[in-house]
């Protein structure tokens, strides 16, 4: 073995000495212990390996990356254990709300709402089409809300009582015009769906907003929009006004 | 596997995996979600691997495997020449040990990343180079052959770097000494 060969192999040697009872680099140890040369450029090797080894131990993570692992997982488990009953009958709701959907909305868009309501409704539209998917999937809203937070979404601090007691479906952080908007589907008791909308207190949003919900109905579509700190909710359902009211309590 | 035994999981491996994708990608944002969908996997095929002891590897593959994916997605890039990478004869820095953590990992970003992999999975230390073959999935002598060069070209970087950082503490201490005398 010449010192290329054996450099070739000590290179691949841990300055730790892990290796140490590895025969693949016996012979070459014992020639860097002849080879004063080569012994020489070895315990400079072995002095930059741990060197290196230090400053890559001393990379720290971001902070919350652990938390994000964890909340979002657990997301991911539940959405594992939506059976497969459970599945198909979201499918079938999906797809009635859907074939409405498309006959509806196609013609009478919702003249009275603002942008950010109209893109938000696109986003649901496109939801139950089946256009786009879901950011993230669970039964539980309270790990959506979570996840919506771990991703520095827009996520209500309470969910409205009767919203909670509904099984969710999924949710889905997007924007308009740089304003973060976020999306929870739920499915209620009728087999419909009803979905939360949540973005931030901007001029473009709050215009008109107040702590009372104000209800729209426009082409099949009811809103419900009302301020709630430093955020804007709103509710809103392929149906009537009497459909939405009870979720307002 | 249960909460808490995930949560251990995570414990265990997530900063290596974090440090390992850190050198793979472009930005700690990605390095970040390259870490949490790992875990993402784990959780949603990772439950199908029997044995546990063998948890770790699977991780650092998967990570792996992602980030070529992502990468193929990105763009067509050109698989690099081995043969034409030329392992040469540089210099060990001799103030390696002064030269911060930020510079070091910067020097390691621009290792070409077939090289770049395994010598980030030899310095996170907790691999031998039979192991990193098995993650990487290709033969001990290709590792060997990667270190070999990986380290070449690290040494390079670093050199260069050495340089341009010694020259930037040739000036500052010669506004200091005006400073002073002013």
């Amino acid at each position: 073995m010449d010192n290329r060969e054996a450099k070739f192999i000590l290179n691949a040697y841990r300055p730790s000495g892990q290796d140490a009872s590895d025969p693949v680099f016996d012979e070459a140890l014992k020639q860097a212990r002849r080879d004063p040369i080569l012994r020489r450029w070895f315990e400079e090797s072995v002095e930059f390996d741990a060197a290196m080894t230090e400053k890559l131990s001393a990379i720290a993570p971001p902070v919350g990356l652990r938390e994000n692992i964890l909340a979002g997982v657990k997301i991911t488990c539940f959405a594992r254990w939506i059976n497969r009953f459970a599945k198909l009958s979201i499918a079938a709701a999906l797809l009635v709300t859907a074939t409405i959907a498309s006959l509806i909305w196609h013609n009478t868009r919702p003249a009275q709402l603002a942008g950010w309501q109209t893109n938000a409704l696109s986003v649901i539209s496109s939801l139950v089409r089946n256009e786009s998917r879901f950011d993230a999937q669970s039964r539980s809203a309270g790990d959506l809300v979570n996840w919506l937070r771990a991703n520095h979404a827009p996520a209500t601090e309470k969910l409205p009582d009767n919203i909670n007691k509904l099984t969710s479906i999924g949710c889905k952080a997007s924007s308009w015009n740089g304003t973060p908007v976020s999306v929870i589907c739920f499915m209620r008791p009728d087999g419909g769906l009803v979905h939360l909308v949540t973005t931030a207190v901007t001029p473009a949003t709050a215009t008109g907003a107040k702590s009372k919900p104000i209800v729209v109905h426009k082409g099949g579509w009811t809103t419900a929009t009302w301020r709630e700190g430093d955020k804007i909710i709103m509710l809103a359902l392929e149906g009537s006004p009497e459909q939405l009211r009870p979720y307002l309590s | 596997m249960n909460e808490n035994n995930f949560q251990r999981l995570v414990d265990q491996h997530y900063t290596a995996l974090y440090r390992f994708a850190l050198s793979l990608s472009k930005s700690e944002a990605d390095a970040a979600d390259l870490t949490q969908q790992t875990f993402f996997l784990w959780a949603s095929k990772g439950g199908q691997l029997r044995d546990r002891s063998k948890a770790k590897a699977w991780l650092f593959t998967t990570l792996y495997r992602e980030f070529l994916r992502r990468r193929r997605r990105e763009m067509r890039f050109p698989e690099i020449e081995l043969e034409t990478v030329r392992e040469e004869e540089v210099s060990i820095p001799p103030n390696v040990k002064a030269i911060d953590g930020g510079t070091a990992l910067e020097a390691l970003r621009e290792v070409d990343e077939p090289f770049r992999a395994p010598l980030t999975l030899f310095y996170l230390g907790q691999f031998s180079y039979q192991e990193i073959a098995d993650l990487l999935e290709v033969p001990i002598g290709t590792v060997m052959s990667r270190l070999s060069r990986g380290k070449a070209m690290l040494r390079q970087r670093l050199a260069s770097k050495e340089q341009s950082l010694g020259n930037k503490i040739v000036r500052f201490e010669s506004n200091q000494r005006e400073e002073s005398h002013g």
